[in-house]
């Protein structure tokens, strides 16, 4: 009894803000060695009459257009942009694809580690009989967090969607996965005002960080210099280890793909775990990170980059805000 | 690390065109923005294996100040 990727598709809004653009809004700052540095060209924002779940939608409806959305019996919502504090954005998602009723359908909320956990949650609901296929969805809309000041969040961060199909097959693909937390980092990557615990107040004080970037406690906020060390202290070792424990050597693996974040922290990790180039996935140049979209749309970009149907031994990690981590190792043949 | 090469590396990691010496502040010079910062802890990190923090980051001022947050003993 296994589980198996069958196929994934995503979707960026149709807004394209190139660094040009940004550079007519900051002047100041040196975009061309931003580029060059982490790697990101554009970034696509949602216009405010789109959602999360609207972009949801066009990445589920994308899938459909080649598999029987009528063979969805579980909807795997990974999203840090709800429609509503309630309901469920997978009970609004079910309606309106158009799903059976007699399916199972939840959120859940997780940034850059969602994708991998996704998995995961997906591999073990596939040991229940009457869950055969898994519609697992990641959307985010961080672009309506960052404040119109904040030049750093507003370069590195893109919004999109993804749809993946995780089908119950006789021969497993998908390896064992190993996980990651440490809240005491909670503060690192936040948006602070609007839910529980504090509420929105719109006259919220003008804050700076870093050089110039501005923001509020209704805003998103990243302690760019501490996610990075968190990133590179945890993720090399947390590598080895989700290789120890599938009993593989990284010289067996065909790809290692980790969530994409920025270039230069990923080549920092790449050096690290001693990974040669080639077998290293960065590609970041259009979109921008994502957050938990990354690892789907870097999956699928690969594996229509394979030139056989060889089956393949790819490694996944996501990483972020949380602090959370996660990663497994799938395997794949055919272009997803 | 002799304290030279660790400017001269800086200086090409970082790519500045201003001078430095051991008191420049880093902080006062041009090229000095939240890049140059990730760029430093990657740079730090990859040489002695310590990590700066935000903390850290916060309190650096000379070149000097940075050698002794990564340890004088590591220096030549």
């Amino acid at each position: 009894m296994g589980a198996k990727i069958t196929a994934i598709e995503y979707v960026f809004p149709n807004r394209k803000i190139t660094n040009d653009d940004l550079v007519k809004q900051f002047p100041d700052y040196d975009f061309s060695r931003f580029e060059e540095k982490v790697g990101i060209k554009n970034r696509y924002w949602v216009d405010n009459d789109e959602t999360a779940l609207s972009l949801a939608k066009s990445a589920c409806n994308k899938l459909f257009k080649r598999i029987d959305k009528k063979s969805i019996d579980y909807i795997l919502y990974c999203t840090q942009s709800p429609e509503y504090f309630l309901p469920t954005t997978a009970c609004i998602l079910q309606n309106e694809l158009g799903l059976r009723n007699n399916i199972g359908a939840l959120d859940f909320n997780l940034g850059c580690s969602g994708y991998t956990y996704g998995l995961s949650l997906a591999k073990g609901l596939l040991n229940d009989t009457n869950v055969k296929n898994i519609l697992l969805v990641t959307s985010e809309t961080y672009s309506k967090y960052i404040h119109p000041m904040d030049k750093s969040n507003l370069a590195i961060f893109g919004d999109a969607a993804t749809a993946t199909l995780i089908s119950f097959c006789e021969d497993d693909n998908f390896g064992d996965f190993l996980y990651g937390t440490d809240g005491s980092g909670f503060d690192k990557l936040i948006v602070k005002n609007g839910a529980g615990k504090h509420k929105f107040y719109a006259e919220e004080e003008l804050k700076q960080y870093g050089n110039d970037n501005m923001f509020t406690d209704n805003n998103l906020y990243m302690n760019g210099p501490d996610v990075f060390n968190f990133t590179l202290s945890v993720i090399p070792d947390f590598t080895l280890q989700l290789l120890e424990k599938n009993k593989i050597a990284l010289e067996n693996i065909d790809q290692v793909i980790f969530h994409q974040a920025n270039k230069f922290m990923l080549n920092q990790l790449r050096k690290k775990i001693k990974i040669n180039q080639d077998k290293f996935y960065i590609d970041i140049e259009d979109g921008g990170n994502t957050v938990s979209n990354t690892l789907p749309i870097a999956l699928k970009k690969y594996s229509n980059s394979k030139k056989t149907n060889n089956i393949e031994n790819i490694i996944l990690v996501g990483f972020g805000v949380g602090l959370s981590w996660s990663g497994g190792l799938v395997k794949i043949s055919e272009k997803l | 690390m002799k304290k030279q090469d660790f400017i001269l590396g800086l200086v090409e990691e970082m790519e500045l065109e201003t001078p430095i010496t051991l008191d420049t502040n880093i902080k006062n010079i041009d090229e000095w923005d939240s890049m140059n910062a990730m760029i430093l802890i990657g740079f730090v990190s990859d040489n002695f294996g310590v990590t700066l923090t935000s903390n850290d980051l916060e309190k650096i001022s000379t070149i000097e100040s940075i050698i002794e947050i990564i340890g004088i003993e590591k220096f030549e």
